[in-house]
């Protein structure tokens, strides 16, 4: 390292002080959530030595029992509620952001290359959706599907709405993304002998691949991290981690240990797919296709 | 029997008429250019022939087929774009062999066609790097190989050289002309240089405002100019145009203008003299001008303003009363600026057009 360029970042203490007040706020709830699921109840509670326990991984072994190659000696009853709910989560998660991307790359594409009638509306208006707070529809969503559509508690209801919410941001995204891939590919596939949907998977789809990432990633958390509808639509046997989680919060009895390994073990599916997206997201895809 | 034929082909786009019913026929195997200034129509008509634009009105036929209503796919046609829309996303093989793959041909036969390509391209050591790692006479030459892949019976240019700096334009335009000759096929090429439709076409197109306004070979177009915009669009440097009025005495025509007068040819004089107005432009090359005795009376008095040497021949830009004349001369002659230079026209150099339609006379 070059001294100008150590000096420009490094020389002013309260800079430091900035990004150590940062990191801390950045970090310390994740800290004090996992230092919290690997405490027993006892050290939760107690005032006195905070930072010095044993660290224990009974939490862990409760949350999990279900699905633990042996029975955990101090559980007494195993709870099968936290892994249905992780595999709800899965589903309903992995599901609604296949769906958003398909429907989402198509209507994006359409919009960005097909003229029809009100298209400039329509891609105007496609982010008015986001403008609607989730839980003012929460109601009226609540209301069609119990009682018209009779889609409450089932994975499709949930889905559909998670679909419904994240459409209009991933073709937002997409629509910038497909802007980029040069129409003259396009021209050269058709020349070349692809048919409208050739040109769409062969050419357009790998071009925007960084797009769809990103649009994936955005997804899945919003639908794995969702609670409000979750919590109103979905039934016992649906339900997803996060209601898991504030459903555990009973009136007689709060278990911090086991709620906070169950929301360790909840960060860990979206760092995984987000590590995995984000491989895809590299800048310059149409770096070569045509003279700049 | 001819390859491609326009008959009155009409592109609009809503109101706005932008080719006129144009026809052209070409022959098989032929190198035909169309040439013309920015926004003539000619990448246009290439488009509706390919198929990327919808023809509003007449045909295009194809080996006497009618096409205009099929999709570029079925129309036997291979095209190499401005920018040579690579796929960005594939190395250099796939690139050349992504429309044999559509067709779903046997592995071993793309493999072998890829090859032979590349081979005749000189890419062989490419095949494997993706369109970002080549410069651009490479990436021209990969997209001249993805349309010579397909074994189409035509193949469209749409200015292939214009992104190339001026030395490798001059060398893929060799090359091309290499490959034309070796391929035999069909070839229709767009390009608005002047120089590249020379030497490339057997049959330049020469267009303006959605209207062909000559063709013929390059020795016509350039010797036999039908109107003073063709005249003035070939050959560079291009033209000098000389606005005067037919005059005679006696059994001699002249062209008089604002600081000369020339005598005419006798053949030329015949037709001026039955053409019904008698304000005309004379036009003459820069090369048709050669240096005259002093005092001489058929000549034009020039005043040297600029010489612009460019090896053994040197372009004096000279004033000739109120018109700009240039003339092309040997850089061995001596030439001092600001001095009087006596030009006289060569045999044949004459050309004139009417003052008012510019079609020659």
């Amino acid at each position: 390292m070059s001294r100008e360029t150590t000096q420009g970042t490094g020389a002013n203490p309260a800079f430091y002080a900035l990004m150590v007040v940062l990191v801390i706020m950045a970090m310390g709830p994740i800290m004090l959530m996992i230092t919290t699921s690997l405490k027993l109840n006892v050290d939760v509670m107690s005032d006195s030595a905070r930072l010095l326990f044993m660290p224990t991984m009974q939490n862990y072994e409760t949350v999990l029992c279900d699905v633990l190659w042996y029975d955990p000696a101090h559980v007494d009853y195993c709870d099968p509620t936290f892994g249905r709910a992780l595999k709800n989560s899965l589903i309903i998660a992995l599901v609604s952001t296949a769906i958003t991307l398909i429907l989402g790359t198509m209507a994006a594409y359409a919009l960005v290359r097909f003229r029809f009638f009100g298209r400039g509306t329509i891609s105007m208006t496609t982010l008015m959706m986001r403008m609607v707070p989730p839980a003012v529809l929460l109601v009226p969503v609540f209301g069609i599907w119990t009682f018209n559509f009779g889609l409450d508690g089932t994975y499709s209801g949930i889905i559909l709405v998670y679909v419904a919410m994240n459409l209009p941001f991933v073709i937002w995204i997409l629509q910038s993304f497909i802007v980029q891939v040069p129409i003259q590919l396009e021209e050269a596939a058709r020349m070349d002998g692809a048919g409208p949907f050739q040109v769409f998977f062969l050419v357009v789809i790998p071009l925007i691949k960084p797009g769809l990432a990103a649009a994936a990633i955005f997804t899945f958390r919003i639908a794995w991290n969702e609670f409000l509808l979750a919590n109103a639509l979905l039934d016992r046997n649906t339900r997803t981690v996060p209601v898991t989680i504030v459903n555990s919060l009973t009136e007689y009895d709060i278990d911090w240990g086991v709620i906070m390994a169950t929301g360790s073990l909840l960060a860990i599916p979206p760092i995984i797919f987000t590590f995995v997206a984000s491989k895809q997201i590299i800048t310059g895809m149409t770096a070569g296709a045509v003279k700049g | 029997m001819p390859k491609i034929r326009l008959d009155k082909l009409v592109k609009r786009y809503g109101s706005l008429e932008v080719i006129h019913g144009i026809d052209l026929t070409t022959e098989d195997n032929e190198f035909t250019v169309l040439v013309g200034p920015s926004g003539c129509g000619k990448s246009t008509t290439l488009r509706m022939i390919a198929g990327l634009e919808t023809v509003s009105g007449g045909e295009i036929y194809i080996d006497e087929r009618p096409v205009s209503k099929l999709e570029p796919k079925d129309r036997d046609i291979a095209m190499v774009f401005q920018d040579y829309a690579l796929y960005p996303h594939m190395n250099v093989a796939k690139n050349m062999s992504f429309a044999l793959r559509l067709e779903k041909r046997p592995r071993k036969e793309i493999q072998h066609k890829v090859g032979e390509v590349a081979e005749m391209l000189g890419l062989e050591k490419l095949l494997d790097r993706k369109p970002a790692e080549l410069s651009g006479g490479q990436r021209q030459r990969v997209a001249m190989g993805r349309a010579l892949t397909r074994d189409a019976s035509t193949f469209l240019f749409d200015e292939p050289l214009s992104n190339l700096d001026a030395k490798l334009r001059g060398q893929m335009r060799a090359e091309l002309a290499l490959m034309s000759q070796q391929v035999q096929k069909s070839m229709v090429y767009v390009t608005h240089d002047q120089v590249e439709a020379m030497t490339l076409g057997q049959r330049i197109v020469v267009m303006q405002d959605g209207h062909i306004r000559q063709q013929g070979t390059a020795e016509e177009l350039f010797k036999r100019p039908n109107s003073r915009f063709v005249a003035g669009f070939i050959g560079s440097p291009p033209m000098n145009f000389l606005d005067g009025q037919i005059t005679r005495r006696g059994d001699v025509a002249f062209i008089e203008g604002e600081g000369f007068k020339l005598s005419l040819p006798v053949e030329l004089a015949q037709r001026a003299l039955k053409h019904p107005r008698d304000t005309v432009a004379l036009g003459v090359r820069p090369s048709d001008l050669v240096p005259a005795e002093a005092g001489s009376s058929d000549a034009l008095l020039l005043k040297v303003l600029v010489s612009e040497y460019i090896g053994a021949q040197s372009i004096l830009l000279t004033e000739c009363g109120p018109h700009k004349v240039s003339v092309e001369m040997n850089s061995s002659a001596p030439v001092a600026l600001g001095q009087p230079l006596h030009c006289s026209v060569q045999k044949d150099g004459m050309h004139l057009f009417d003052s008012e339609t510019g079609l020659s006379i």
